[in-house]
């Protein structure tokens, strides 16, 4: 028994480090946010709400949200459909080869990103597609769309299939059958995908790179950008519009499909 | 709905139906007259079609890489020689900035998967095994929100701690110790990793770790096992799909990864990625960023079909037997 402690005081202490670990960034980012000097330093220099007010007044940063905020509402908008039916297919039908349209549809996860980015500029560039903004939506969709199929399979593989073909012994035709009973069944899988590929889009970063250009920049770019200069603390004003977006999802997340979902074995 | 009834009025029995089932008969009849039943067969191809068009716009990108891969640049244009030919792929293999740049990025990503599962097992054992559902609920937050965070404000959050004026340093001064630069070092983009994919890993782990079941544990302690036999002959083994998962999708995340070295880095520690960007867009030489991208295309997708052999396809693909648990 006594030698047992010596392991669990172990994980409680990595736990414990990992905390710290995981949240310094953040804690870090709100505490700079709000300092009244022109750096970033450490203590900060008092408390001020200036740095707030400088971003709301700077028109790049508003604009560059604004569009970040599009790109990712075109991706979600895509990947709800494309990605749901794909999930459906692959978990419901025997498919022949159902192995290699796995394969397939992992590609963007096999692709590195920037690979993935550039060989879409490429591809953009050819059909004179740079320099507009929904292209850069769709570019998100392609990269991301397993999240999406990954997000709906998980809730596919407990759908009873039972339920379905009751419906259809009930007389429902096809589309009655899909409507009220399969989309209902998968809608926590929905709702999971759907917010992953929003706020993966809102934080893109590498492929958007690739694809947008001074009029297009999309907000994680146009930070980029900043950091390489000097480290001021308007971004870290901007950075806490980020982390109050990432509370707000996880906040959706817990009360639409519960986070312990997570952690279901599979 | 009941103020749409009330207009419908003298429809007969058919004006009871909900105006929301009325659209659906509707659309159901529209379906039946373009994807009649006899065509039932093709419903799952069907329901495939726009996700393999929209991936397909990927598989189409990296043909535009490859075939750019295969110019040489014309340094006296400075444009893509439009002959063909295989001089970049040899270039890259023969250069010794890029097998060094290689060496570095492969090293890190070793030391980064290491370090991240070093972190992320007892986090995930904690996250499943604890009895307090407070507890969970809160392991469960606080992984999520950075989780969901971008690695531009991660590394800026990083910087902010690490810099010359950073959290680090006037705590080091408190207590006396000159100040240490871990900005713009290898160092620092480890470090900046490691929290990156921590969550990842955590993710992955979480329900493989689930599928132990806690009886097993306790048997072996019963038996007369330490908790350290029990965790070494018990938990890791019955963890190691989970851990391949986990490792593999930390270790090929870090090899391609731009934006770490890249802001942490600050120019000094680039990984593959980034001598990608750099050949495209300060070289100007696409044709040999393009064939290193292919070669970092293969060694990722080398590592991926490793893994595929060692624990199943299931685990890591959209499996209909198993869930998905896949590369993010």
């Amino acid at each position: 028994m006594r030698r047992g402690r010596g392991l669990e005081r172990l994980i409680v202490a990595t736990v414990a480090f990992d905390l710290l670990f995981l949240a310094l960034p953040t804690l870090v980012i709100i505490l700079a946010s709000f300092t009244a000097g022109r750096i970033v330093a450490f203590p900060p220099e008092g408390f001020s709400l200036r740095w707030y007010q400088a971003i709301l007044e700077k028109r790049a940063f508003v604009d560059a949200f604004a569009r970040s905020a599009y790109v990712a509402t075109v991706c979600t908008l895509i990947s709800l459909p494309a990605g749901t039916l794909a999930a459906l297919a692959l978990a419901r039908w025997r498919l022949r080869h159902a192995l290699a349209w796995q394969l397939y549809l992992l590609l963007p996860f096999t692709i590195p990103l920037v690979v993935s980015g550039l060989g879409m500029m490429l591809l953009f560039g050819r059909m004179g597609l740079l320099g507009m903004l929904w292209p850069v939506g769709l570019a998100l969709t392609v990269i991301n769309l397993p999240f999406m199929i990954w997000g709906v399979a998980a809730c596919v593989n407990r759908l009873d299939p039972d339920l379905e073909n009751a419906a259809a012994n009930l007389g429902a035709p096809p589309l009655h059958a899909f409507v009220t009973v399969t989309l209902p069944a998968v809608m926590p899988g929905i709702v999971t995908g759907g917010l992953l590929m929003f706020i993966l889009a809102f934080n893109e970063f590498i492929v958007s790179l690739m694809l947008v250009d001074a009029r297009t920049v999309t907000l994680p770019v146009l930070m980029y950008n900043s950091i390489r200069s000097t480290i001021t603390p308007d971004l870290a004003a901007l950075s806490v519009i980020y982390i109050l977006v990432a509370a707000v999802t996880v906040w959706l997340l817990d009360r639409l499909v519960g986070l312990e979902t997570f952690l279901r074995s599979r | 709905m009941k103020s749409c009834r009330a207009d419908i009025g003298a429809g007969g029995g058919r004006a009871d139906r909900p105006v929301g089932l009325r659209l659906l008969d509707l659309a159901e009849r529209l379906r039946a007259g373009l994807f009649p039943a006899r065509f039932s067969v093709w419903t799952p191809y069907l329901y495939l079609l726009p996700a393999t068009l929209i991936t397909g716009i990927l598989a189409i990108g990296l043909v535009e890489m490859a075939e750019t891969s295969l110019h040489v640049l014309n340094r006296a244009t400075f444009r893509l020689d439009p002959a063909y030919t295989t001089a970049n792929y040899t270039a890259v293999f023969a250069k010794p900035v890029y097998l060094h740049i290689m060496l570095k990025t492969g090293l890190a990503a070793l030391l980064v998967t290491g370090f991240t599962l070093l972190l992320a097992f007892p986090y995930a054992y904690h996250l499943v095994r604890t009895p307090h559902h407070r507890l969970r609920r809160f392991l469960l937050i606080a992984l999520f929100l950075p989780f969901l965070l971008g690695q531009v404000i991660r590394a800026y959050g990083w910087l902010i701690v690490l810099g010359k004026q950073g959290l680090l340093n006037a705590a080091l001064e408190l207590i006396g110790l000159g100040p240490v630069s871990l900005i713009y070092t290898y160092s620092g983009v480890v470090l900046g990793l490691v929290q990156y994919m921590l969550p990842f890993a955590v993710l992955l782990l979480a329900p493989a770790l689930t599928a132990i079941p806690h009886e097993v544990e306790l048997a072996s302690h019963s038996l007369g096992a330490t908790p350290w036999r029990t965790f070494r002959h018990i938990v890791l083994p019955l963890a190691r799909p989970g851990l391949v998962a986990a490792g593999v999708v930390v270790f090929t995340l870090t090899v391609t990864d731009f934006a770490m070295p890249e802001i942490m880095g600050g120019g000094a520690n680039d990984f593959i990625a980034n001598a990608i960007y750099d050949a495209f867009f300060q070289l100007s030489d696409a044709g040999m960023g393009a064939a290193l991208g292919i070669v970092l295309t293969v060694f990722a997708s080398l590592i991926v079909a490793v893994a595929f052999l060692l624990v199943g396809v299931a685990a890591l693909g959209h499996g209909a037997q198993q869930k998905p648990r896949v590369r993010p």
